[in-house]
């Protein structure tokens, strides 16, 4: 790879060791790809929390920002497993507490700004169309590629700190515009869309993800007025039975104004996939996962909650009271809950027995101490919420709607389909 | 046999082979505790890493890999070496942030020239292979 002179200068260490350390780490990744140069980015997110990190990833992250070294660039951070301010009401055991701040700790040394959201672009992390970027966490990577136009590969934690020190990635994969291009059509016309929630475009993207693996296909025959929580469900989705980094939703993404510009030429004559309803059907009982109905906790924020979910949740619950055996959590960042406390939400959430949790995501850190105080089944309106939350936790999970999810909230009891 | 390749990092490393012809994920893949694969149906599911010299044809699986080879790494239980057939960015990740040696796109295919139990040396260096059959 051909390095310019600033890029040979971290190399060679005169910019302290955690540049060099960066440099090194880039290199290495690039050497995979066969990336001819580095290029510079706008904006970096990192992802990664203790369960992932352990021990030793949290000594590698001090030990990073030990020399003074810094992120040269916009750098915002997922998620943590808990809500610091609920710490005690919710008894997060000592020892996630302890080294989730020391992890804080270690970020803002290197001067990340700590959103702790998965909803970043919802909240200042902003680029623009045709920006390059370093976002770890597939969900919002598949989005930053589908709905902005901006340009970034599945790179990990590793990748995107490197990436967010230096300034700069090697140019492969998604940075490049010919990689871009659809290499296969998917046409959903044949389903009744007009009836849609997103959950059922979440179960969409369950079927679809499978046939798509890693490929980069261009969606047909979407409503033009398709609603963005629908389009987040249905990408996001996509990143957890499928591997893609990058969907043409016709007339949505910027690069597929028409299906030419997706293709960069002519599209295929016949659609390779034509999703019927009874793959979506069979797609809601994969996600599914309990064999039990009793229901303890309802949690949704996966990704977090909008400031919309939020509302559609707090309409849903006004004057009604949660079944006293069943709890309902509303993870989401704290610029969310913010705005439920000046427009009267909260009270209304309060009043009906449900709680914000801010900070946390709905699929990952919270489970792990949930688990240990007997929670065991969950109903979430997140196919992604799911699937980590029963994998990589033990959870059992009930997946529908949000309408269902609250249903099933007031009376105890899983209310969706089975 | 001494065979070229291209070195995703530096350094110099030698040891028993271990040999999988399945792509490794080390997120929910690899026990950091003990290094043994614990993906159900692996080709290596139960035997350890450690201090072998791994042979696998590529990487899979979250991104977050990088973190949980490290921490294996810092217990004593990563490889000594690393070849692959086509690295890709996990794996060479946990190779840099680890010092371990690692080479991959060789001349000929190490899945078919090198057996679990052939002693290996990896020259990252000068981005050399050379592997001894034991016992044959």
């Amino acid at each position: 790879m051909k390095l310019n002179e600033q890029q040979l200068s971290m190399l060679e260490g005169e910019q302290g060791p955690g540049a060099q350390k960066a440099m090194n780490i880039l290199l290495a990744y690039g050497d995979c790809y066969d990336a001819e140069r580095m290029i510079p980015i706008t904006s970096a997110h990192i992802a990664g929390n203790f369960p992932v990190l352990l021990d030793e990833g949290i000594e590698w992250l001090e030990d990073l920002g030990r020399n003074g070294t810094k992120v040269a660039v916009y750098t915002t951070k997922n998620p943590e497993m808990y809500d610091f301010e609920q710490a005690e009401t919710l008894h997060v055991p000592t020892i996630y507490q302890v080294r989730q701040k020391r992890i804080h700790e270690a970020l803002k040394a290197l001067g990340v700004t700590l959103t702790y959201s998965c909803h970043h672009y919802l909240v200042g992390n902003v680029p623009r169309f045709g920006d390059h970027i370093a976002w770890a966490s597939s969900g919002s990577q598949v989005y930053a590629n589908s709905v902005i136009g901006a340009r970034s590969n599945r790179d990990g934690d590793h990748v995107a700190l490197a990436a967010a020190i230096t300034g700069v990635i090697p140019e492969w994969g998604m940075h490049i515009r010919e990689n871009r291009k659809a290499d296969m059509l998917i046409d959903v016309g044949q389903l009744p869309l007009e009836k849609y929630d997103p959950a059922d475009y979440k179960a969409l993207g369950w079927y679809l993800g499978k046939l798509v693996g890693t490929r980069i296909p261009a969606v047909v025959n979407l409503p033009n007025d398709m609603h963005i929580e629908a389009v987040k469900g249905l990408l996001y989705t996509l990143t957890v039975t499928g591997a893609t980094g990058l969907v043409h939703l016709a007339g949505i993404t910027p690069e597929a104004t028409s299906l030419e510009s997706a293709f960069g030429g002519s599209p295929p004559d016949s659609p390779d996939i034509v999703p019927s309803q009874g793959d979506v059907d069979k797609a809601y009982l994969e996600i599914s996962s309990s064999p039990e109905e009793r229901i303890d906790l309802v949690i949704f924020g996966c990704p977090q909650c909008s400031i919309q979910e939020v509302q559609e949740i707090a309409g849903l619950l006004k004057g009604k009271r949660l079944h006293p055996d069943t709890q309902l959590w509303i993870c989401t960042s704290r610029w969310v809950k913010t705005l439920c406390e000046r427009m009267g939400l909260l009270d209304i959430l309060d009043t009906a027995g449900a709680r914000i949790v801010c900070d946390i995501g709905a699929a990952d850190g919270p489970h792990l101490y949930l688990r240990e105080k007997g929670i065991r089944v969950i109903a979430i309106n997140s196919a992604r919420g799911s699937y980590y939350a029963h994998n990589l936790f033990g959870m059992d999970t009930w997946f529908g709607s949000t309408q269902d999810c609250v249903r099933s909230a007031i009376s105890g009891r899983w209310e969706g389909r089975k | 046999m001494k065979l070229k390749a291209k070195s995703i990092t530096k350094g110099v490393a030698e040891g028993e082979a271990l040999v999988s012809h399945s792509p490794i994920s080390f997120t929910g893949g690899m026990d950091p505790d003990t290094g043994k694969i614990r993906e159900p149906g692996h080709d290596l599911e139960g035997q350890s890493i450690a201090g072998k010299i791994l042979v696998f044809p590529t990487g899979k699986g979250s991104t977050t890999g990088s973190w949980q080879y490290y921490a294996a790494f810092k217990r004593g239980n990563a490889p000594k070496g690393i070849i692959n057939a086509n690295a890709e960015g996990v794996v060479a990740v946990a190779a840099i942030i680890t010092s371990t040696p690692m080479v991959h796109k060789l001349e000929k295919d190490p899945l078919t020239c090198i057996e679990t139990g052939d002693f290996v040396r990896i020259d990252a260096d000068h981005g050399m292979v050379e592997i001894e059959k034991v016992g044959r």
